[in-house]
């Protein structure tokens, strides 16, 4: 049959669930060769993988939306609730980080003094890096949400702009965080403090790289042509996902840089 | 309607040197088992006092300072922590929970309340938090000397029961 008489996508076979799913293998398997063996050759295999199967497989959803135009409507609505889902998976993997923070604050343990900030932890001034780098965020998600209604003007070179500048926040945020980590006077070794500190910001940071990364794809593809002012699905995930880390970020300021210092 | 009588001055949570003096603190107390109670305020800088909720315990009474709705009495605040404290299988976290609150409130608690927070350290086999709450105790009467000796001098029946040490008998109260 050369057509179909529906409107949605019956995807055609792919290696890349697959590749992705031995990724997985090589990746953790990996992890434990280099725990007990000092080795990290099959847990580098793991990770070139998956970087190519990343790349492929979402090559490949742009090669079917964007030029061979399997992204109707009702397709479309599938892939908003995918990013809603994964977004909302998201959430709750931060939430059981501020679970632990919270259990750790609110009741601070006699090793530590019965106190929080914990005894002998000199914690971050809120209000020096860590404010600039909420000023920074939030600012980007203006720049993001101009970036959008760009798109959706047809400004192409507004667009761009944004987005740029978006992303150059993003990094920016960065780029301050590391000093931050160099800088501390604390380590991820330093007691519970330590541990949620690093733990529920360093996953955060890592969201930010990834957030930044696909905002990145998206100029790359609005440099390209790709977006049209009614359809740039693609973008809406970025930002929606840009937007979650923003959210995240003053949860973790508000709780862990303020009201725990 | 009632209004907190004293002037409601919204200060800001804590870094006051011991010296500083209680400008916004009214305490009546005597030698003879009076109150030690200086009028609870609610921080300005919210978020160290939202982030900690009532103890579930027990039905939250406002004892903030609106410009409406009930006011709790000392005796209730008293009594509500005291229940606190006394509940049979309260477990360690909720201990230490207790005690980060109550000591995060502008006064100094009564002995009756320690006493029933020493006897859930007992129950909870926890010396260290017990000798910490006196430790807790003495920095927040703050530059009223006084203060602490009275409640050791109220507390010794339970801490002789308890064999509880104060922190002068182990020699930790020098720095």
């Amino acid at each position: 049959m050369a057509h179909q008489a529906h409107a949605y996508h019956m995807v055609d076979p792919s290696p890349w669930p697959l590749t992705g799913a031995v990724a997985a293998l090589l990746m953790t398997s990996g992890l434990a060769i280099w725990f007990h063996f000092h080795s990290t050759t099959l847990m580098g295999l793991g990770m070139a993988l998956l970087l190519l199967t990343m790349y492929q497989w979402w090559r490949d959803i742009i090669r079917e939306g964007t030029f061979q135009g399997h992204h109707t409507p009702p397709v479309q609505k599938g892939l908003r609730y995918g990013m809603i889902l994964f977004i909302t998976s998201e959430v709750f993997f931060f939430l059981g980080f501020f679970w632990a923070f919270y259990h750790s604050s609110l009741a601070p343990t006699p090793e530590l003094g019965g106190c929080w900030p914990p005894t002998g932890i000199t914690p971050l001034d809120p209000f020096e890096v860590p404010l600039l780098n909420t000023a920074v965020l939030l600012a980007s998600g203006v720049t993001v949400t101009w970036a959008h209604h760009s798109i959706m003007e047809g400004e192409r070179k507004q667009a761009i702009q944004s987005l740029a500048l978006t992303i150059l926040l993003g990094f920016y945020f960065t780029f301050l965080q590391a000093m931050e980590y160099y800088e501390a006077p604390f380590t991820i070794a330093d007691g519970v403090y330590g541990a949620t500190f690093f733990v529920a910001t360093g996953f955060h940071g890592l969201h930010v790289i990834i957030g930044s990364t696909f905002l990145a794809i998206c100029l790359l593809r609005q440099i390209q042509y790709h977006f049209t002012s009614e359809h740039h699905f693609g973008f809406e995930a970025a930002a929606w996902y840009w937007h979650f880390v923003d959210v995240v970020w003053l949860f973790l300021y508000i709780s862990i840089y303020w009201w725990g210092s | 309607m009632l209004v907190c009588s004293p002037p409601i001055k919204l200060k800001k949570k804590k870094k006051r040197s011991p010296l500083a003096p209680h400008r916004t603190v009214r305490t009546v107390s005597t030698h003879c088992g009076t109150m030690f109670r200086a009028v609870f305020r609610l921080s300005a800088t919210g978020a160290r006092s939202l982030a900690r909720s009532r103890p579930c315990y027990s039905a939250p009474l406002a004892s903030r300072c609106y410009s409406h709705g009930k006011v709790e009495t000392d005796e209730e605040f008293d009594a509500r922590w005291v229940t606190y404290f006394s509940k049979p299988d309260i477990d360690a976290w909720e201990l230490r929970k207790g005690m980060n609150t109550l000591i995060g409130y502008d006064l100094v608690p009564e002995a009756k309340i320690l006493d029933s927070a020493l006897r859930a350290c007992r129950r909870l086999n926890d010396l260290a938090s017990a000798i910490r709450i006196l430790e807790a105790v003495k920095d927040k009467a703050g530059p009223h000397k006084d203060i602490y000796p009275y409640l050791i001098q109220e507390l010794k029946p339970t801490l002789s029961e308890l064999g509880i040490s104060t922190p002068e008998e182990l020699g930790i109260d020098k720095l």
